[in-house]
């Protein structure tokens, strides 16, 4: 009997035996020769040929090039505490990581080539091995379609849930705790300002933005809204208004104090269970229909919160000032609008790119300005420009910092040469503060928010503060991760070391920036190439004058043309007569 | 079936050619044609269609006809009133429309091509005249594959941790900061750009980079580096060697022609 069982037995556990190494050999990526020699060419450099991360160009790039060792990805269409599908692997290397140096390999590798490269990768961490049943994926099947009633809750949402203490207020990244966030190699992360949607590392469409909500960033500080890093995760929607009620008064009830109670339990269990779950414990189906309806609102909630952060952006990154969209300084005949006018919004902002300054050292390998954008009107004798920037971190000094290095002041310069060029030919001063012809330079700083100091410069390392300071108007603030800087100088100067300006002739502009809280300091900054600007002139009133005379002359030769045939018929029917 | 006057068939060729310049060659086939230029061609179309129906007196009649019908013959009365609005009001949208045209900005004209010194130098030391400097590592492809493949993997290196800020992983200009940068930074993967000049003019242009271009190449727009400043000149043969080994390109050699 005993030895019957035992027979059985072994039977048993040896068919679950060979299931499992069937099972295990499926999912085993196949390493191939080909995964291993594209790696090597084309993603070693930065990634490592051991997949740490830690390639030779590594050093200067951050975010740091992803670590394969550890299976912690970012971007990925899993749960949270999943590792990617195949899939999300191949879309990263085919699209590239937008506002990272991971470009998209689309054109270089051919699809056979990226997809081994999938598997090749996959071989650093065991843990695609290990892992039985494929990853959890999030499901985009409830949508809720952007409308504005949706990304006013999802604004609600914004606040409570805390995105605040990262993004900001508005979401410009400027957080509270924004300057002290690291990820998990204990490198400096910054959090994304969600005004600038084109830098998303995983995409902006409103599905990517959720996905990162459910699935979380790994290996960055971005939770992924599940268990205790949801508000109220357990709760249904109205239990959790009533619980924030509760919890907004001064002094609870007895009553209150036992209802809240529940609903804290309640919390509990509900954040018990999701923690079972992600350590694979199977659930009873009271815990797993607990689950289900907490995650429905978590799930609800991340559309609202998606549709609002996908409002932040423009659709898209707005085109560089050059050509059509180049800076037309707007006339008019009164005086020019002070800082906060609302006749600034009446104008379109030009838009110029900043990168970091790699050319002398020390360099900024690794910028956080994204642009600066410009708009100006001028009248018979002034012309006034609003600059406006994005930076995180509001810097007016100094500050060592044991975690987090270094920070300087944060400031931004306006460039131009001394004269604008005659002709398209024509030399102008080098792109970089000049050499050896000089540029005539605004610096503003931001500890001095009033004031601005006129420069002439021959190079970074040849700095003259100008002995005349002209009458500049300036006013300068900073709110909510954004600095706004208004400045106003008369077109004609007394001072030779000035650009002189006049209505239609184009004139050369280039910017610097630094953001402080990223070692910007002097050299290190970034810039801008040459751009050009214009005082719009005022529209010829020719346009009204020629287009009446041309229609008056082309109906007058019109007739003229059919009289003059008319008369030669009649003489040569004349002639004809007479013959 | 009635024939199609002479004048007709004009219109349509003419018409026809500015089509066919607008759209065909300066659309599907290449990149749009400046207007001016568009301008003198159908200039060339018109005087050609103008020879071509006066050189007799018949067929300048024959052209003549509807047009002088159009302006007398009582059985045209409505294509006269249609010609006599629509004329004079799309001549008067045109003078308007150019009149309230805003001046676009200077354009930027660059020789992407400019000519060398004579002399190839690193720093101040002259290395040889441009024409007969070589690669020093050039030869090793042949003579010691293994050499070789170690200066190109050096400059691979070099090229990571340096060039693909602007130049692209990819070698094609389109780097993370390439948005940034007017002009933007040469594309390796053209084929314009390697098989056009020698290694020792690639040596220049590194070496020397944006502030060291003649003023034809407009130095003072270029963001490219004095790599001299920063790298030996072991590194800058490397990378020359990895980008025609990335690429597949081969620099010209001196005595080709072009």
């Amino acid at each position: 009997m005993l030895r019957k069982r035992i027979v059985l037995l072994s039977i048993l556990l040896g068919f679950t035996l060979f299931i499992s190494i069937q099972v295990f050999t499926q999912e085993a990526p196949e390493v191939s020769a080909k995964g291993k020699e594209v790696y090597e060419e084309s993603c070693a450099h930065c990634h490592g040929t051991e997949g740490r991360g830690d390639g030779s160009a590594a050093e200067n790039l951050l975010p740091k090039p992803r670590d394969f060792t550890r299976g912690l990805y970012k971007i990925r269409s899993t749960e949270s505490g999943e590792l990617p599908t195949d899939q999300d692997l191949f879309e990263i290397i085919t699209k590239g990581m937008p506002g990272s140096s991971m470009p998209g390999w689309e054109t270089q590798l051919k699809t056979d080539e990226r997809w081994e490269v999938v598997s090749y990768i996959k071989t650093f961490y065991d843990g695609f091995k290990e892992s039985e049943t494929p990853p959890r994926q999030i499901s985009l099947k409830d949508k809720i379609p952007y409308s504005d009633e949706s990304v006013q809750i999802g604004k609600g949402l914004y606040t409570d849930l805390g995105c605040i203490e990262c993004h900001g207020n508005v979401g410009r990244g400027d957080g509270t705790s924004a300057p002290t966030l690291t990820d998990e190699w204990g490198f400096r992360t910054w959090p994304a300002n969600l005004a600038e949607n084109w830098n998303f590392r995983g995409g902006s469409d409103t599905e990517d933005i959720f996905k990162r909500f459910i699935g979380g960033i790994a290996g960055s500080p971005m939770p992924a809204f599940e268990g205790d890093s949801f508000l109220h995760f357990g709760l249904t929607s109205e239990e959790s208004k009533r619980l924030s009620v509760m919890e907004n008064k001064d002094e609870m009830t007895p009553d209150e104090e036992e209802e809240s109670g529940k609903l804290y339990e309640k919390m509990d269990e509900a954040v018990l269970v999701a923690l079972d779950r992600v350590e694979g414990t199977e659930l009873t189906p009271e815990a797993q229909k607990m689950y289900d309806d907490a995650m429905k609102i978590v799930y609800e909630k991340s559309w609202h919160l998606a549709n609002y952060v996908k409002s932040l952006s423009p659709e898209k990154r707005p085109e560089t000032a050059i050509g059509n969209n180049v800076l037309r300084s707007q006339y008019m005949a009164e005086d020019l609008p002070i800082l906060g006018d609302e006749a600034w919004d009446t104008l379109q902002e030009s838009y110029y790119p900043l990168v970091g300054q790699v050319v002398i050292e020390p360099r900024q390998f690794n910028p956080t300005i994204d642009s600066v954008r410009v708009k100006s009107f001028y009248n018979d004798t002034e012309v006034a420009f609003l600059f406006t920037w994005d930076d995180r971190t509001h810097n007016t000094e100094v500050e060592e910092n044991e975690d987090t290095g270094t920070s300087y002041e944060d400031g931004i310069a306006i460039q131009f040469p001394v004269k604008p060029p005659k002709g398209p030919t024509d030399e102008k001063p080098y792109f970089l503060w000049g050499g050896k012809k000089a540029v005539y330079v605004w610096q503003w700083k931001a500890s001095a928010q009033d004031q601005i100091t006129e420069l002439t410069v021959k190079g970074v390392n040849n700095v003259t503060v100008q002995e005349m300071q002209g009458d500049l108007s300036v006013k300068g603030e900073y709110n909510e991760g954004q600095y706004r800087l208004w400045v106003k100088r008369t077109l004609a100067t007394d001072d030779k070391k000035d650009l002189q300006l006049e209505s239609g002739v184009f004139v050369p502009i280039a910017f610097s920036a630094w953001d402080g809280a990223n070692g910007d300091n002097d050299i290190k900054r970034v810039i801008s190439s040459w751009y050009s600007f214009v005082l719009e002139p005022v529209p010829s009133s020719r346009r009204f004058i020629y287009p009446p005379i041309v229609a008056l002359l082309t109906v007058g030769f019109l007739f003229g043309l059919r009289g003059f045939v008319l008369r030669r018929n009649a003489v040569s029917v004349e002639t004809d007569t007479e013959q | 079936m009635k024939r199609i006057s002479l004048f007709t068939i004009c219109f349509i060729i003419f018409i026809g050619s500015w089509v066919f310049l607008q759209f065909v060659i300066g659309g599907v086939i290449s990149k749009p044609i400046p207007n001016s230029v568009i301008g003198m061609y159908m200039a060339l179309v018109l005087v050609a269609i103008l020879v071509h129906v006066s050189v007799e007196d018949s067929r300048f009649l024959e052209f003549l006809r509807p047009i002088h019908e159009t302006l007398v013959d009582d059985k045209y009365r409505v294509r006269r009133l249609v010609l006599v609005i629509a004329i004079p009001v799309l001549l008067t949208g045109f003078t308007y429309t150019n009149l309230a045209q805003k001046t676009p900005p200077p354009g930027d004209p660059r020789d992407a091509h400019p000519t060398p010194p004579l002399e190839l130098k690193y720093k101040d030391e002259v290395i040889e005249t441009m024409q007969k400097a070589q690669n020093p590592y050039r030869h090793y492809e042949k003579d010691d594959p293994e050499a070789f493949k170690s200066h190109v993997e050096n400059g691979r290196r070099v090229y990571y941790d340096n060039c693909f800020y602007c130049h692209g992983d990819h070698l094609d200009g389109q780097g993370h900061f390439a948005h940034g940068l007017q002009p933007l930074p040469a594309n390796f993967q053209d084929p314009g750009i390697i098989p056009n000049f020698q290694e020792s003019f690639f040596f220049w242009r590194i070496s020397k980079g944006g502030p060291g271009l003649p003023a034809s190449g407009t130095p003072w727009n270029s963001a490219m580096p004095v790599w001299e400043d920063h790298l030996t000149q072991e590194e800058i043969w490397d990378v020359i060697l990895f980008l025609s080994d990335y690429t597949g390109y081969k620099y010209r050699t001196f005595g080709e022609g072009h």
